[in-house]
């Protein structure tokens, strides 16, 4: 400060703009500018540029070998001479670990952001949310290993009994439940009230004999199952499925937490209890936020490799009948990672190209759900803020 | 609906939240605990004098004056099994040649037991491998083959509807009558003495190389790869996501361009890893050639891609997180915007962003597949700092995969692989507790 004003108090030129010194700080400022410009855009010519590596040694196997093999057949002996490029089965393959993680993933995660974003004390919340990241941190290749070397042979060898428990433990509660709340509704309608309760202690014994016996028989055609192979899809469904649950739970928590509590407070006020005001009211404005989640989560488990590769039994057929999930079943990662090492040798041939023709096709689909899932936040979070 | 339906239809709907969340808690303790307990099994063992020998052998660790008394003891034991098998030979000698060929195939079969157990027996070529030059260096592993050496592992077809049936014959009734019936009650008596296990804490498997294919040794050479191309990674993807995290929130101005941007971001974000492995192979290997073949080099700048949309976000929110009053009060003592940014706003966010970048740090360790292709390699010396441009390296992530399912011997090293499980996960969960906690503590700090 000392030499702003100097000594015969005429100004120093410090704070001085001449044009001079105007137009530096401007080249200065659009240098600099332009610089974070470019880093920061750097990622946008990444991603042309994945796009662009991937497809140009994809094209050269379409142009080879046409679109109709790759996407119609089933025959894929890609080392035969000369070979055959059939990836249906190894796109069904993806196709349904995809869908049996989801079918475990989806349901459970839900119902545990639900219950983490408005059923649980705050306390318990916070100690609940970095489980979950950790849970997302552990390395795919753990869950392989696990998949293979742990779980496996314990399919193997019970697959059977653990089929019929997870049963019994999994349906055994909701079905009781159903059986108390049919009852219940059932006798809901009759007026005298010692005549009802009576009533509903003979439909739920009624109701509840059957569900028993219901339950006993799907446990005991389960418990007579033998698994052939540890290796199979409903091995890595179910390791996939835990995998993408971190994701599904903290995006739909988020997306839960966001709905407010005008919303919530506005159904209390109304008289509803709990599990009205989240089905009727929370749950419908987060609806699209949880379905970005779900198409998180699933894109996860299709890209996923490690899990698949290892312990997914590498078979490319299609499983027979078309839902056995004890079979053991092939992907497109695992294909591409486990085929790469046979091919590279001979770059330039069809086995190399027709990785990159798969890969092409996991990008695109990647790019596709993503798209579809930023839309339909941006639309929800439009929706919120009451535009 | 009355009343009592829906109070039982609101209990049991949290009732559904609590059990999905107690589900996903056991299904973490059924991960976990087996890889940990397993994991604590490759460093802390009951070792034999085997392994005791092969520590000074191959590392020069122990005492030696021990290992000679010890040997001297195992060896008066030993020496009567020796004794036995040489007087069955001796007796197979005389036999008929039907009769001798019937014991031939067991008796080559015991051998082998013992040599697994003992090492070379006298009169064996001395191996070249080797895994096999030393007995079983491992207590349990010892078990296992004493039950070999004991029974004889039949299957049981009779019931064509099930699968097949295992079940054990003593081998010793196949010897009934010889010199070699009295080796079998010798041995399960006196196997102790002959291997002397002791518990062992062996802290050599964190930081030892590997010997014959990691069927002895350790894992040094592993870990230390993982964090060649873990931090290879952060130091390509670090600055440039910090940058970029800069320019989003200060400079970007709401257009088409910006939002093409970040689409771009969340984009890159969601590819699957296994085609950043395709796109390293195909630009870094094959186009740009930033090395022969597989490198650290190119690895590192596929993870590096890899986790840049990890880094931009985690170092957006920490950037948006610092108070508007901090920025405001610089910008009123008349400082420029880039001299704002440089010491009022990244020194408040900068725990924040080491968060987001301890995190990517440790999910460029875990991650396999992009390396697949670009950097890692199964079995592999420890290498340099000044060898990552241009050689491979064997990386934890990976050599679990291929211990576990190509390695030839893969169910005999089954400890190494849940040791190298063990290390990799304590890796990344330790990182990501740490974040946890910076992360914690700077909450708190900004409340005040």
């Amino acid at each position: 400060m000392a030499d702003t004003v100097s000594g015969s108090g005429t100004k120093s030129n410090a704070f001085v703009l001449t044009p001079e010194k105007l137009r530096r700080q401007r080249i200065a400022k659009f240098l600099g500018e332009g610089f974070l410009l470019v880093v920061a855009s750097f990622v946008a010519i990444v991603v042309l540029f994945i796009f662009y590596f991937v497809a140009v040694d994809a094209i050269p196997f379409f142009r080879q070998r046409g679109f109709a093999e790759f996407f119609t057949s089933t025959n894929w002996y890609p080392a035969d001479e000369p070979g055959e490029f059939g990836a249906l089965a190894i796109i069904y393959g993806s196709g349904m670990v995809t869908i049996g993680s989801a079918l475990v993933a989806v349901p459970l995660g839900i119902s545990a952001a639900i219950c983490l974003s408005d059923v649980l004390p705050f306390s318990v919340r916070q100690y609940a949310k970095p489980v979950i990241e950790m849970l997302a941190a552990i390395p795919s290749v753990a869950f392989g290993f696990f998949a293979l070397v742990i779980f496996a042979p314990l399919l193997q060898n019970y697959g059977g009994p653990i089929l019929m428990w997870a049963w019994w433990l999994i349906a055994g509660p909701f079905v009781l439940l159903a059986v108390i709340v049919a009852s219940d509704l059932l006798t809901s309608g009759s007026g005298d009230e010692s005549r009802r309760k009576s009533l509903r202690i003979v439909i739920t014994a009624v109701l509840g004999t059957v569900a028993v016996l219901f339950l006993y028989w799907v446990g005991k055609t389960l418990n007579a199952i033998q698994i052939l192979s540890g290796t199979n899809a409903l091995n890595v469904s179910l390791i996939l499925s835990f995998m993408a649950l971190p994701t599904i739970v903290s995006v739909s928590e988020d997306s839960l937490q966001a709905v407010g509590r005008e919303l919530r407070e506005g159904s209390y006020a109304l008289g509803a209890t709990r599990a009205e005001t989240l089905v009727r009211t929370v749950l419908p404005a987060a609806s699209s936020g949880i379905l970005a989640a779900v198409i998180l989560g699933i894109m996860r488990a299709i890209g996923e490799t490690m899990v698949v590769w290892m312990a997914s039994g590498n078979s490319s057929h299609i499983p027979e009948p078309w839902f056995n999930y004890l079979d053991s079943i092939r992907t497109l990662t695992a294909t591409i990672a486990g085929d790469m090492g046979e091919a590279d040798q001979v770059t330039g041939s069809a086995r190399y190209h027709v990785l990159f023709a798969m890969g092409l096709l996991l990008l695109v689909f990647s790019f596709i759900s993503n798209l579809v899932s930023e839309r339909i936040v941006v639309r929800q979070r439009k929706i919120l803020a009451g535009e | 609906m009355d009343l009592g339906t829906r109070k039982i239809l609101d209990r049991s709907f949290t009732a559904v939240g609590i059990t999905s969340i107690l589900l996903m808690a056991a299904a973490l303790l059924v991960v976990i605990v087996p890889i940990f307990t397993g994991g604590i099994g490759a460093i802390f063992f009951k070792g034999t004098v085997e392994h005791r020998k092969l520590q000074y052998n191959e590392f020069g660790k122990g005492d030696l004056a021990v290992i000679r008394q010890q040997t001297e003891e195992t060896d008066i034991y030993r020496n009567k099994v020796y004794a036995m098998l040489d007087a069955f030979e001796s007796e197979m000698e005389l036999m008929e040649p039907t009769e001798k060929k019937k014991y031939r195939s067991q008796y080559t079969k015991v051998r082998k037991v013992l040599a697994h157990l003992f090492g070379p027996l006298p009169g064996d070529m001395e191996p070249i491998l080797l895994r096999y030059q030393y007995g079983t260096t491992r207590w349990e592993k010892a078990e296992e083959a004493l039950h070999d050496l004991m029974f004889v592992s039949k299957w049981d077809y009779s019931n064509p509807d099930e699968m097949a049936k295992q079940y054990f014959v003593p081998r010793s009734d196949e010897f009934a009558g010889t010199a070699l019936a009295a080796l079998f009650p010798y041995m399960e008596n006196s196997l102790e003495k002959m291997l002397l296990p002791e518990m062992t804490f062996y802290w050599g498997f964190i930081t030892e190389r590997s010997l014959d294919a990691h069927i002895f040794g350790g894992i040094w050479a592993e870990i230390q790869g993982t964090f060649f191309l873990a931090a290879g990674a952060m130091l390509f993807a670090f600055p440039l996501g910090v940058i970029a995290a800069i320019y989003f929130t200060e400079y970007a101005k709401d257009n088409i361009f910006t939002s093409i941007l970040r689409s771009a971001n969340s984009t890159l974000a969601g590819v699957p890893s296994i085609v950043f492995g395709l796109f390293g192979l195909a630009f870094f290997i094959n186009t740009v050639k930033v090395s022969e073949s597989k490198s650290v080099l190119a690895g590192s700048l596929t993870l590096a891609i890899m986790v840049l949309p990890t880094i931009i976000r985690a170092a957006e929110e920490a950037i948006l997180a610092v108070p508007k009053t901090y920025k405001e009060a610089s910008l009123s003592l008349g400082s420029t915007k880039w001299r704002t940014i440089m010491t009022v706003i990244l020194p408040a966010a900068l725990p924040g962003i080491i968060t987001g970048g301890i995190i990517s740090l440790g999910r460029a360790a875990g991650e396999t597949a992009p390396i697949i292709f670009t950097a890692a390699v199964s079995v592999g010396a420890t290498i340099g700092i000044a060898d990552v441009l241009n050689s491979p390296t064997p990386a934890l992530s990976w050599n679990i995969y291929n211990l576990a399912s190509e390695h030839e011997a893969a169910s005999e090293i089954r400890h190494v692989q849940y040791g190298m499980v063990l290390a990799l996960i304590s890796i990344v969960l330790l990182l990501n507790l740490s974040a946890i906690l910076l992360r914690a503590r700077i909450s708190k700090k900004l409340k005040g």
